[in-house]
């Protein structure tokens, strides 16, 4: 009897995911499907604002990257007033991407994708979270809060606030770093890239050679990238341009105001968020796994394939290992994880560096902007890939049209793909458990998803659920965990 | 024409956040997204308290927005707690639209849904951890939502609006500071 499989929510993603899975009648997977709810109308609440409101209204869009959100905006609105920051305001919005991007990186290694690695897949739903970690090994538990507490200190010191930054404002940043903010911040900094190296040391040596087997084959599917480079094709986090790279690792760099010529937006009716393909490549949208068409990835892993080299030293060192043992590109949906630890590092280091700077105390760190009728497009590499913000004003300055592209969006398709080739190699015969199916989730946590979701059903919904469903379209059984 | 407290709701204002919320004895938080109507409930009580004052040093506010998952991971294994954390969220259970009542934890069913879906509400098992392994009194004000939209639109509805005095009275009552 042809069933279907349901699995929802997704848990330890932002907001929802449910997972379908369809199988023939001899228990094989046929068609996978997975669903997110995407909040609409944010183009319409932006019209007739002031533009420079924008940056500070986007922090709320998501409370899990408010700094990309308000980055990418605001170089929007430096593109529409037609200014470029002085050197310590770039410097002082670079400063708080990285540090950001630590934060992040360490919640989602150790507390969300990590609980599978530190704890597998078949432990108990109960312990594979955050409190099992802390009783399994509450020394990396207390050192991976002791170093997002030192990110959160420093963009508190920097900008005041954490959760909804203000400071970085069209034409730079509104406050100056002192002397005394900077060195005290270069100490915390430099925890954090003591433990950013400690990290990836500890990960190569005592967690990923427990699941190469795993990554070999779960979720694994073959995909153009995206990521920004700078002209000499040196990863950039914060700027440069849009390098869109196919399956073959040949690539296109582009400037981010043409990102229209290149990526278009596909609307499937069994989905409400876009999927977003390489329309540069003449070849149409197809999520087949066979024969994928038009399909490219972002997020870590499609940053450490699309850049030539990284500035780091440490990092790049990292790189040139991880290439040497999976290649370029490297299509291993699980080694995001990987490729998460050397952006960590990378960021760690970045961040040093920039505090080491002494230009960034330089008190020159905005320039005056005036309205204008214009068009402009601002981007940054959010932690969960590129993030497009492109505003339209009136003479007045005031918004006409906005239009955002986010990171998880980029990753619709392959989120899917991946679903589809994880479920096809765990699932056969109709055989499963629940290793399996969170091993399919897995599969979805690698990319980091962020399905932004701001409603609160306290309705105590089971989480997994799977409805057998028979061809007629009846459920016959449910099963619940 | 938009209420005052509508207006306090403009996503484009600076937001409510406690200079240093490190080594405060108590933590109210708001949880809630401006840009959803009346999902934003728990940043406008959380701006009424700090508009109004009188609070004493040691409780700390927070608009936590969507982000309430960054502050409460830290405070689950870090060092050192507050003792008692107010949370304060719009939910939709069927009640009277501005009706402000408690969540007992304990009512709530542990659910795999609960455990890290931080946008939510039901971040209660995470809430329980926090009150049963680390001793952190947790109380959870809540507010019945009139509706949410289907689009972002700021602004509270009349309801919850004026349900955003009473929650913030609730929350005083709670600290002893009423």
């Amino acid at each position: 009897m042809a069933k279907t499989l349901t699995i929802a929510p997704v848990t330890r993603l932002e907001g929802h995911a449910k997972v379908t899975i369809n199988l023939d009648d001899a228990g094989n997977v046929t068609e996978t499907f997975v669903n997110t709810v995407e909040l609409r109308g944010f183009e319409k609440f932006c019209v007739g604002r002031p533009v420079e409101e924008l940056p500070r209204i986007v922090t709320s869009i998501c409370g899990v990257c408010p700094w990309s959100h308000h980055l990418a905006s605001s170089k929007a609105c430096d593109a529409v007033f037609g200014v470029t920051p002085p050197p310590a305001g770039r410097k002082l919005r670079e400063l708080c991407n990285s540090i950001a991007y630590t934060e992040e990186h360490i919640l989602h290694f150790f507390f969300l994708a990590g609980a599978d690695y530190v704890l597998g897949p078949g432990a108990d739903y109960k312990t594979r979270n955050v409190f099992g970690i802390a009783q399994a090994a509450p020394e990396i538990g207390k050192k991976v809060v002791r170093n997002r507490h030192l990110g959160a200190r420093i963009l508190n010191v920097v900008s005041g606030k954490s959760i909804h930054p203000v400071t970085s404002v069209p034409g730079g940043f509104s406050k100056p770093l002192t002397e005394k903010e900077r060195e005290m911040c270069l100490k915390m900094a430099e925890e954090i890239l003591e433990f950013s190296k400690w990290a990836i040391a500890w990960a190569k040596s005592d967690v990923f050679p427990k699941y190469l087997d795993a990554v070999k084959s779960v979720g694994v599917i073959k995909t153009g990238y995206m990521g920004t480079v700078r002209d000499d094709g040196t990863m950039d986090l914060y700027d440069g341009k849009i390098r869109l790279m196919k399956p073959d690792g040949t690539f296109t760099d582009f400037e981010d105001s043409k990102y229209l010529d290149y990526i278009e937006e596909k609307v499937l009716p069994w989905s409400y968020m876009k999927f977003p393909y390489a329309k540069s490549w003449g070849e149409g949208f197809s999520m087949d796994l066979a024969d994928p068409k038009g399909i490219y990835r972002t997020n870590t892993l499609a940053r450490m394939n699309a850049c030539d080299k990284l500035s780091m030293p440490l990092a790049q060192k990292e790189l040139e290992d991880f290439r040497k043992a999976f290649g370029r590109p490297c299509h291993l949906t699980l080694l995001y994880n990987w490729a998460r630890l050397i952006e960590l590092l990378y960021n760690a280091e970045y961040a040093v560096r920039l505090l080491n700077d002494p230009e960034i105390t330089s008190k020159e760190t905005r320039v005056p902007v005036t309205p204008r009728a214009a068009r402009g497009v601002g981007h940054v590499e959010a932690p969960r890939g590129t993030l497009i913000h492109d505003y339209e004003t009136d003479a007045e300055g005031l918004v006409t049209n906005v239009n955002l592209i986010v990171g998880t969006t980029h990753n619709n398709g392959p989120i899917n793909m991946a679903v589809k080739q994880a479920a096809k190699t765990l699932i056969k015969g109709g055989k499963y458990d629940e290793a399996l199916l969170n091993t399919v989730e897995m599969a979805i946590r690698a990319y980091d998803p962020c399905l932004s979701c701001a409603t609160h059903l306290l309705d105590g919904r089971l989480a997994v659920s799977i409805d057998v469903v028979g061809a007629d379209g009846e459920v016959r059984k449910t099963l619940a965990n | 024409m938009p209420t005052k407290i509508e207006q306090e709701c403009d996503p484009a204002e600076e937001r409510a956040e406690s200079e240093d919320l490190e080594g405060k004895r108590a933590l109210v938080i708001g949880c809630g997204n401006v840009l959803i109507g009346d999902d934003g409930l728990g940043p406008a009580v959380i701006k009424h308290l700090a508009r109004t004052g009188g609070l004493p040093d040691w409780v700390g506010l927070l608009d936590a927005g969507t982000g309430v998952r960054k502050v409460l991971f830290s405070l689950v294994l870090g060092e050192p707690r507050p003792q008692r954390i107010v949370i304060v969220d719009a939910v939709d259970v069927g009640r009277k639209p501005g009706e402000v009542f408690e969540i007992d934890l304990d009512a709530i069913p542990a659910k795999k849904a609960d455990d890290f879906s931080l946008h939510q509400l039901p971040t209660s098992n995470m809430l329980k951890e926090l009150r049963e392994s680390c001793g952190v009194d947790i109380r959870v004000i809540a507010v019945q939502v009139e509706s949410i939209p289907a689009e972002m639109r700021g602004g509270l509805s009349a309801p919850v609006s004026q349900a955003v005095e009473r929650a913030a009275a609730e929350v005083r009552r709670i600290l002893g500071c009423a």
